[in-house]
């Protein structure tokens, strides 16, 4: 074996040892995504269901009331209030009674049997904006489902909804989370943990020791990247298995192709966290440093919660910066569309150029020297 | 290479570095050869750390060179790194692992072969006796047998420069001196050893000395000459109500004034104090006339008065 590989193995199974017998870092590390997936899958759940809606019913015949049952029948809405007057919707929006309501104009039915467009109006509370939207595509979807099953009579023309979203409705959002919170539970846990390892050796004294000895810098960092590079991978295991068992997630490409996708964004952010800190050198100032700079960019620069194409160019522009977008980018296109390399190749590019760039700062501001 | 025998094994040349807003080196020259010990010795905040640092490449100098094997350390790859063993001050091994994962990890970036790491793993262990230790974490290890285990580690590619700061600091009287006879059979053996130590009992020990001081050397020499050339007086002053520990401050305080005072410190119940030769004569008529409560008898003069003198006499 080469001086090379043997010093960096060495300090890999120095760095494993230390890992290993740190239970609570091996803990955190393995409960940090079970926790995020069940509180993101189960809790923080962007499925809208039981949306508090006010029904008025101008039209009062038997078709309108039908088209009203559509809506409270699929879960989504339920039916908290039938006032005759579209005013008194103001008030129950307002006392938080309902968060959306349905206003079947007189001669909805009518205008059907003419074969008319048919308007009824769906109203929403903006004030909470995610229910909103998600309401507001559910309303769209329910009605145009009601309009196409009744097409083939040819009796009726479609139902028109008043607001449309890009939103799909039948996306269910645990599928959509699951690429984004395998990208969260990297960096939260796997940064961190490199953050302190460099520092911890200044600080506890034994880099003035392992400076004394031959060891290189790129083979300091290579054997502390190594034992975090497989926790990672054991994570993105973890919420895979989760994902798919508990949340049915599809599966729908290749997982060498998501491990090789999810390998390069963790070889980046964990150099990434070795590069914090060889420059702060401190434990308590990596940590803070790691935890802000890594996290934040995950959850909002991901297109993980807030889509890209909606930011601001500037915002937009540092995104494309960071890896986390990328990332997020290739698993949904493997995971939900069954995407091949071809196509995730320009997002595998940009990782691996954002590597290469943390492991050449990292090696060159590796100082052999203590002070 | 042919040079290379006749250089000196470790040498500093006008070795300069501030810290912050000191000069913790400031300009030091001194060399070590094969076979001799070498005592950098000074009180705490001296620049001893700092000057090892600059010795084995771990600080780059403000200005001068530290050379190991007449080759620079700032130059040198892992050739001079082989060439080097060092022991820091601080706790600097991994404290969550044991003894001979410890010993195993630096044996491994030194490209110890295998068959030689255990050969010499034996030996070293037998040596310091390390063995019963072996599983035990560096962190639960007392502090004689930590720094046994850190020389060890230090000794394992087989250096031939040795730089220890401060070994014995922490290390009861017992392991303290298995670890001097330790040292006394590898400078036998042709190393070269240069150790930091404040204590100067412990300086009277090494071949040559060093006396170090706010980053200078005040004199280097061996520990017979520089006694030798001692040219004060040295007394000890008796206090009959040295219970009293206010006693003791009043007289030392009124013993400072004396202008041919150069060195003042405690020993025993008493005080010990250096006085000018010059000044011999006037300080004993002092004394006769001073307090009843307080005896003098002349000590001879030792490595500490040395320094003592120096000392004050350099601040
Ligand atoms: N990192 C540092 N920053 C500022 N001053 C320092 C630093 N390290 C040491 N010093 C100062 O340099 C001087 C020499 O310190 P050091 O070499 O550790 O002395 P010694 O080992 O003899 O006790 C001291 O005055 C100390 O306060
Ligand atoms: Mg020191």
């Amino acid at each position: 074996m080469s001086p090379f590989l043997r010093r960096t193995r060495a300090m890999a199974l120095k760095e494993f040892r230390h890992m290993a017998r740190d239970p609570q870092v091996v803990l955190l590390a393995l409960a940090m995504p079970l926790v995020l997936i069940l509180v993101f899958g189960y809790g923080v759940s962007f499925d809208v269901e039981h949306v508090p809606l006010a029904v008025v019913d101008q039209d009062r015949t038997a078709e309108s009331r039908a088209f009203a049952r559509a809506f409270s029948a699929a879960g989504t809405f339920d039916v908290v209030a039938t006032p005759d007057d579209p005013r008194a919707v103001e008030p129950l929006f307002r006392q938080s009674l309902a968060r959306a309501a349905l206003i079947i104009p007189e001669g909805f039915t009518r205008a059907r049997a003419r074969g008319e467009a048919a308007t009824a109006q769906m109203l929403v509370d903006g004030s909470d904006n995610a229910t909103a939207t998600i309401a507001l595509g559910y309303g769209d979807a329910i009605g145009l489902t009601l309009a196409q099953a009744e097409l083939p009579r040819g009796l009726s023309a479609p139902l028109e909804a008043r607001v449309r979203t890009m939103f799909n409705p039948s996306l269910r959002s645990a599928v959509f989370i699951v690429p984004g919170l395998i990208v969260l539970v990297l960096v939260i846990v796997s940064v961190m943990l490199t953050a302190l390892t460099v520092a911890r050796e200044y600080e506890q004294g034994s880099m003035e020791q392992l400076f004394s000895t031959p060891v290189g810098r790129l083979e300091i960092i290579l054997g502390k990247l190594a034992p975090y590079f497989l926790l990672g991978l054991v994570q993105v295991l973890l919420v895979l298995v989760v994902g798919v068992t508990l949340f049915d997630v599809p599966l729908r490409g290749s997982v060498g192709l998501i491990f090789l996708a999810a390998s390069i964004f963790l070889l980046g952010e964990l150099t990434y966290g070795l590069v914090i800190s060889i420059i702060t050198r401190s434990q308590m100032v990596a940590a803070q440093i790691a935890a802000i700079s890594t996290f934040l960019p995950a959850l909002i620069l991901s297109d993980f919660i807030f889509p890209i194409d909606n930011m601001p160019p500037p915002l937009r522009f540092v995104s494309s910066l960071l890896p986390p977008r990328y990332l997020v980018h290739a698993l949904r296109s493997i995971m939900l569309r069954g995407n091949g390399l071809e196509t995730i190749v320009s997002d595998l590019l940009p990782m691996a150029g954002f590597f290469a760039v943390m492991l050449l700062i990292a090696t060159r501001r590796f100082r052999r020297t203590v002070a | 290479m042919t040079g290379a025998a006749h250089a000196p094994a470790l040498e500093a040349r006008g070795l300069r570095r501030r810290l912050g807003i000191t000069d913790a080196v400031a300009g030091l020259d001194l060399t070590v050869r094969p076979g001799e010990l070498y005592g950098l010795v000074g009180p705490d905040g001296a620049g001893k750390t700092t000057a090892l640092r600059l010795l084995v490449g771990l600080l780059v100098p403000d200005a001068g060179e530290a050379r190991v094997d007449g080759v620079s350390v700032m130059s040198g790859g892992p050739a001079l790194r082989e060439a080097l063993g060092y022991m820091p001050q601080q706790f600097s091994l991994y404290g969550d692992l044991s003894v001979a994962e410890n010993m195993r990890f630096f044996a491994d970036l030194f490209g110890l072969a295998p068959a030689i790491f255990r050969q010499r793993e034996a030996e070293l262990m037998q040596l310091t006796r390390l063995d019963r230790f072996r599983d035990r974490r560096a962190s639960a290890l007392s502090g004689g047998m930590y720094k046994k285990l850190a020389l060890s580690c230090a000794l394992l590619h087989r250096p031939r420069v040795l730089v220890l700061d401060e070994p014995t600091n922490g290390v009861d009287p017992v392991s303290r001196r298995e670890l001097w006879d330790l040292l006394y059979q590898l400078v036998d053996e042709g190393l070269a050893v240069l150790l930091a130590t404040p204590y100067m009992d412990e300086a009277a020990r090494c071949h040559r000395v060093g006396l170090m001081y706010a980053g200078k050397l005040l004199a280097e020499d061996t520990p017979a000459a520089l006694v030798k050339g001692f040219d004060d007086v040295t007394w000890l002053v008796h206090l009959s109500d040295a219970a009293d520990p206010g006693a003791r401050d009043a007289a030392e305080a009124r013993l400072r004034e004396r202008p041919e005072v150069r060195a003042l410190s405690p020993q025993g119940g008493g005080l010990r104090v250096v006085v000018d030769r010059a000044g011999d004569a006037e300080f004993r008529r002092y004394f006769a006339a001073a307090d009843a409560h307080w005896r003098l008898s002349p000590v001879a003069p030792d490595f500490e008065d040395v320094f003592l003198r120096l000392v004050t006499h350099a601040s």
